[in-house]
């Protein structure tokens, strides 16, 4: 492609997965377009599924979806119900499923990971959900964005318009030192570029820092990318993202590459060898500090899960710091892993019975834990969390506080009963 | 552009919210966040920035924001608590997008105007000038540029919402 001076520029990833999505050979950020997502996913929840199916019969006259392969609904909030109301809802979506022939998965995990591990994140897919938090897709290449109440517009037509987004390059260089996490890389890109560095555009992660995470720190990275202001997030498949979506991919479609040349909002290069762990203090997850600074400010809760992190690397590093030590006396720990295929992998590698022992409540996962519907915290109380937010009363009571950190600083503070320095315990 | 008008925004400046990364569950504040009644909302809205607010605001009156306006983890109740009492649109240095585009989707009017802050003082009387892509400020006899909208979020502004948007383009394609 040429630009205005005629020189050859390449695309992004995003430029090109957009591009065949709309039918066209080439698609620039900016453009106008109409694009028919490859897979139109959600979870259920009060206001958004229950709504859109009722629109769809009543406002647009649809009792069926076209293509029902490319929709999947997931039940990962409110489980298990705890009031008929709730498993009304989920009656609602496993009905709706049924008739339309959509598949509805439930008991398998927070949907954001089930559809990354049923190969919804086909590399080189473009996927729409309402929930921003479904950029983690970009972990395997695919383009996933949370369009919010848009969302309706994919159920009721083929396509959906949209404007091109632009693309950041965020390089990571250098090796992350230890106690020091994703979740610490993601927080501190924030405090360094700005909560509202990229608005409107796609995150895309690169670097020698970034080939050498593993697909669970890479997603964290993407899980988290709209607290910089951006629409999604996006990484470059390798071998190790290739792998696993070999077998898993629903699409038989090329991956796709930035090119070399592409034409980029902005790139930063962001060196992580001297990172310290990070602490996001509340209420707001542009607050990201020096977790140095906070040591010994007493905490009573720890939430160990969510679509950010909770992963199989989470669940070792937090069973590394607590095995063969308890949590301290009063203190609720919480741990969520983020699907049952992970619990499994969790349990068969011991991470379990290490955690129990050490005195942790180990829940299935859900996402119930993460937005305050349950193991909800009274005025007063404070949490450390690896949950995806820290703004005034998510984890219950208004008055109380969510301090977000990494895994094993979650396990630290378990310990303490106070934010701690987790490498004192590695 | 679309053969469809943008609705007409000319109001006071109802108030102005100068803190960067706003977070909008703060208007109701969060233990309201649950409820759902437009009167209900509206009766607790602003309650923590000026008590008298909602026996000032008048229909048609705007809000101000600063960068990044609606950052956090929006939710749709306070919004539906400042239509309720007549807010005819959002006029901010930049917004977030999830918000941006929740709020949208309702047909609720948002326009980014980098230096709002400095062009605005609160009750001046505001215009929108959509053709020059202009803010007016009638009380300070001063414009402001306004960004212009991709093409699908000023269509679906025009039709009045998501809901209208997709009527119309089913109708056009006798969907």
């Amino acid at each position: 492609m040429l630009n205005k001076q005629g020189v050859t520029v390449g695309l992004t990833m995003v430029e090109k997965i957009l591009a065949r999505a709309s039918g066209k050979s080439k698609v620039q950020g900016g453009d106008n377009i109409e694009a028919k997502p490859d897979f139109v996913v959600a979870y259920d929840f009060p206001g958004y599924t229950d709504v859109i199916f009722q629109q769809m019969k009543n406002d647009f006259g649809i009792t069926q979806v076209a293509e029902p392969k490319r929709f999947a609904l997931f039940i990962d909030h409110m489980v298990p119900a705890i009031t008929p109301q709730e498993e009304d809802l989920h009656q609602n979506t496993r009905d709706w499923g049924a008739v339309n022939h959509v598949p509805v998965f439930e008991r398998k995990g927070i949907g954001h990971q089930v559809a990354a591990e049923l190969g919804y994140a086909t590399p080189g897919a473009f996927v729409v959900h309402f929930d921003g938090h479904i950029s983690q897709l970009g972990t395997f290449g695919t383009l996933a964005l949370g369009v919010r109440r848009h969302l309706i517009e994919a159920f009721v037509n083929e396509r959906i318009r949209l404007a091109v987004p632009h693309t950041t390059r965020i390089e990571l260089v250098g090796q992350l030192p230890q106690g020091v996490m994703a979740r610490d890389v993601f927080h501190h890109i924030v405090r360094v570029l700005g909560a509202a560095s990229c608005r409107f555009q796609v995150l895309e992660f690169g670097g020698e820092a970034v080939q050498q995470m593993s697909i669970d720190a890479r997603q964290t990275l993407t899980c988290l990318a709209m607290f910089t202001g951006a629409i999604s997030a996006i990484i470059n498949p390798d071998d190790l993202t290739l792998s696993y979506a070999k077998g898993r991919s629903l699409l038989n479609i090329e991956p796709v590459y930035s090119d070399k040349n592409a034409v980029y909002a902005a790139r930063h290069t962001i060196d992580i060898s001297q990172l310290q762990p990070v602490v996001v203090v509340p209420p707001s997850p542009a607050n990201t500090r020096d977790l140095s600074d906070h040591l010994g400010l007493p905490v009573q809760v720890g939430y160990l899960g969510s679509c950010a992190s909770g992963r199989i690397e989470d669940l070792r590093a937090a069973a590394h710091v607590l095995r063969g030590r308890q949590v301290h006396t009063g203190f609720q720990l919480y741990v969520v892993p983020t699907s049952q295929e992970i619990m499994r992998q969790a349990a068969a590698e011991g991470l379990l019975t290490d955690l129990v022992a050490a005195g942790a409540f180990v829940s299935s996962p859900s996402c119930d834990y993460c937005f305050g519907r349950i193991g909800v915290m009274s005025a007063g109380q404070r949490a450390v969390s690896t949950g995806t937010l820290n703004v005034k009363g998510r984890m219950g009571s208004t008055d109380s506080e969510i301090y977000i950190v990494n895994a094993m600083a979650v396990a630290a503070a378990a310990i303490e009963g106070r934010i701690a320095d987790p490498r004192n315990y590695l | 552009m679309s053969e469809f008008s943008l609705p007409a925004i000319k109001g006071r400046v109802a108030f102005v919210f100068e803190e960067v990364d706003f977070d909008v569950d703060q208007i109701i504040g969060v233990k309201n966040i649950k409820l759902r009644d437009p009167a209900e909302l509206a009766a607790v809205a602003m309650q923590n920035y000026d008590a008298q607010f909602a026996h000032q605001v008048q229909k048609g009156d705007v809000l101000v924001g600063a960068a990044n306006f609606g950052y956090g983890h929006p939710h749709y109740p306070p919004m539906i608590a400042m239509r309720h009492l007549g807010i005819s649109a959002v006029i901010a240095e930049s917004f977030s997008p999830g918000y941006w585009r929740g709020e949208m989707a309702m047909g609720f009017v948002q326009i980014a105007c980098p230096g709002v802050l400095t062009f605005v003082r609160r009750w001046d009387v505001l215009e929108v000038d959509w053709k020059h892509h202009l803010l007016i400020n009638h009380t300070q006899q001063s414009e402001c540029a306004i960004e212009m909208y991709a093409q699908a979020d000023h269509d679906m502004l025009a039709a009045g919402g998501i809901m209208s948007y997709l009527k119309q383009i089913r109708q056009k394609e006798n969907l």
